[in-house]
């Protein structure tokens, strides 16, 4: 019932979103792009909240699956693109990817987690920049003509608008392309995905190892495998991320690979809330829809974004939704302590035994 | 090839600069720093500034002052309210910091690369028997040296350096015997951010400034001290060393490797032996 009345919401959320944004200058090709980057961001979410790891080394998941996907079209199948071909040999090859990294940089803590993802990152980065036959280096890949997306015997052209349909300050129907419904029904199979994953033994196991990994290891179960699952499912979810964003935007540049890029991620998943199911949505939203604004008026955002960044560590270190459901449990707590009567006024005798 | 292995080396000692500071800091407060190439940046700046105004005498004397005066403002103000808080947050914190004063670099100076004007004596070249090398960059390599050499008497031979030494192996019983540790630790902050800011005036003559420069530096910086060993004196020596010289020589072999090879040899370093090559937590190894 809990379950179902969370889906209706969040349903009924991601229907209304790319229209509610339009008064306050948004758009519905912005909203596709956020639901897109908020994929990436819940595998973060998995990561550095429920796993405990930091990852600053994201973007390489997210470059590497926007590219393959994009090659797979344009180079290595240009005579019979197919979008779910491009898509399934990107996540392939990321989650392999994710496999092979995951299976060494599980084992380590911390910093150094940290410092070796990014290392890789880094590596992959400038394979990327320098392979220009491939990859053709910074000028990135541009213009590539996306495939319709085949339904079973029909197929679909995912630029198609929707009909037009005046909805006077939230703009029009037709302002929708069907892109933001393939991507709204992706991101709402993720999020689910996210959710039964983090509400099961699994999850439950991978906060123990996050809270005290010695004590996981004496009851029974092995850490670094947990760690090493999580890590392949955010590096699947982030190269799937990419590639839909590549495809959505029809071109990729090397940009997407960079500590800079990795960075985003990170400030995305902590501003919206680790540990929250809706706080990478939330993070992503709230920073790519000022980065929206503030970029038309100054050239100085990612300023704006560093400064949001800071407050949010230092005075909520839960991130906007976290903060958020903290105070309303604390709340709850203090209405249950008000609402119970103290023990020692209504029975004086049984105060030695409540102690 | 004698050519590239001075530029190596001179690179090298630019990473060691910068990269002694996290080291120690991390030592000293168990402190990754990801907003230190933040003070590479401001020093460069501020250097800047100075020399094409005064000389760039007055700008390497400015550098690591202005930096100086950030940095303690920094701990104090933000900084050691995480002293105790977990790595992430540290690493969060300081890498939004980083973030702020890069695009304020930006807001003030403009995203264009600037270049230092240093006088014609320092732009002429010196014989040195087997290869005629830059001027600036002979003083700059013996400066660096001279400035290294400082720090390690510094922590090896002051009574600062022995609450430091001992702040890293006990940082309570230091504290029990009555040494100040949160005054020394400010202190070694300080004076690392200071040397990352004079170093960032010194090389900037060489390697040009813009707002993203303290990023480029820092991200090898780390490549330093994980190569060395997180904490240790000697390892951050010999892994600027070492990353300077694997960049300029892979620069010269195999060009498009150049950058790669510095991550290949962190990640196979930190896969095979995670504490670094001079071991973990220690300021001075022996």
């Amino acid at each position: 019932m809990k379950a179902l009345r969370f889906y209706a919401l969040v349903v009924a959320g991601l229907v209304l979103f790319p229209f509610v944004i339009h008064p306050i200058g948004g758009y519905p090709a912005l909203a596709t792009q956020i639901l897109i980057v908020s994929i990436a961001t819940m595998g973060l979410n998995l990561l550095v909240g429920y796993a405990g790891l930091l990852s600053y080394g994201q973007a390489m998941f997210y470059g590497v699956g926007a590219y393959m996907a994009l090659l797979t079209i344009s180079k290595f199948f240009p005579d019979h693109p197919n979008f779910w071909l491009a898509l399934t040999l990107a996540i392939g090859f990321v989650t392999l990817m994710a496999l092979l990294i995951g299976s060494l940089v599980v084992r380590l803590y911390g910093i150094y987690f940290a410092l070796l993802t990014l290392a890789f990152a880094q590596m992959f980065f400038f394979i990327v920049f320098k392979w220009r036959d491939l990859t053709q280096g910074d000028d990135g890949i541009s213009g590539v003509s996306i495939p319709p997306l085949p339904l079973g015997l029909t197929s679909l052209d995912l630029t198609t608008a929707f009909p037009p349909l005046d909805l006077g300050i939230f703009g029009n129907l037709s302002d929708v392309k069907y892109w933001y419904a393939f991507v709204a029904i992706v991101a709402l199979g993720v999020l689910a995905f996210v959710r039964t994953l983090t509400q099961s033994q699994f999850g439950e196991v991978l906060g123990a190892i996050r809270e005290n990994e010695g004590r996981s290891t004496f009851v029974g179960f092995e850490p670094a495998r947990y760690k090493l699952a999580a890590f392949t499912i955010a590096g699947a979810l982030t190269g799937l991320s990419g590639a839909l964003r590549a495809m959505f935007d029809t071109s990729i540049s090397p940009d997407a690979l960079t500590v800079e890029t990795s960075g985003n991620f990170v400030i995305y998943a902590v501003v919206g809330g680790v540990k929250t199911l809706l706080g990478p949505f939330a993070g992503t939203t709230i920073i790519l829809f000022l980065q929206n604004v503030v970029s038309a008026k100054t050239d100085n955002w990612r300023l704006f974004e560093g400064i949001i960044f800071v407050l949010v560590i230092v005075f909520l270190p839960g991130g906007i939704l976290g903060t958020f459901k903290r105070k309303r449990s604390r709340a709850l707590l203090s209405e249950t302590i008000r609402t119970t009567p103290p023990h020692d006024a209504t029975q004086p005798t049984a105060g030695g035994a409540a102690l | 090839m004698p050519g590239q292995i001075l530029d190596g080396f001179i690179h090298g000692l630019v990473y060691v600069a910068i990269a002694l500071g996290l080291t120690i800091v991390f030592g000293m407060l168990r402190l990754v720093n990801f907003s230190h190439g933040a003070f590479y940046a401001i020093g460069a700046y501020v250097g800047y500034a100075v020399t094409e105004r005064f000389g760039l005498i007055a700008g390497l004397i400015a550098a690591p002052i202005a930096v100086a005066l950030f940095a303690f403002i920094y701990d104090r103000a933000l900084l050691r309210y995480f002293y105790e808080k977990d790595t992430t947050a540290q690493i969060l914190l300081t890498f939004g910091v980083a973030i702020v004063v890069e695009e304020t670099l930006r807001l003030i100076f403009g995203g264009t690369t600037r270049t230092y004007t240093i006088g014609a004596v320092l732009s002429g070249s010196l014989n040195l028997g087997f290869i005629t090398y830059p001027t600036y960059r002979v003083g700059l390599a013996v400066g660096i040296i001279i400035l290294i050499l400082a720090v390690y008497f510094f922590i090896e031979r002051t009574d600062y350096g022995l609450i430091v030494r001992a702040g890293v192996r006990d940082r309570t019983m230091v504290q029990l015997l009555g040494g100040n540790v949160a005054q020394a630790s400010t202190v070694i902050f300080v004076l690392g951010a200071s040397l990352a800011g004079f170093v960032g005036a010194a090389a900037s003559p060489i390697y040009d400034v813009d707002p993203g420069t303290g990023f480029q530096f820092l991200v090898p910086s780390f490549v330093v001290i994980v190569i060395g060993g997180l904490g240790s004196f000697w390892g951050a020596v010999i892994g600027g060393l070492i990353v300077g010289e694997l960049q300029s020589l892979t620069g010269l072999l195999f060009p498009p490797g150049a950058d790669v090879v510095i991550y290949v040899a962190m990640a196979l370093v930190l896969l095979i032996k995670p504490t670094g090559l001079f071991g973990q937590s220690e300021i001075i190894g022996r």
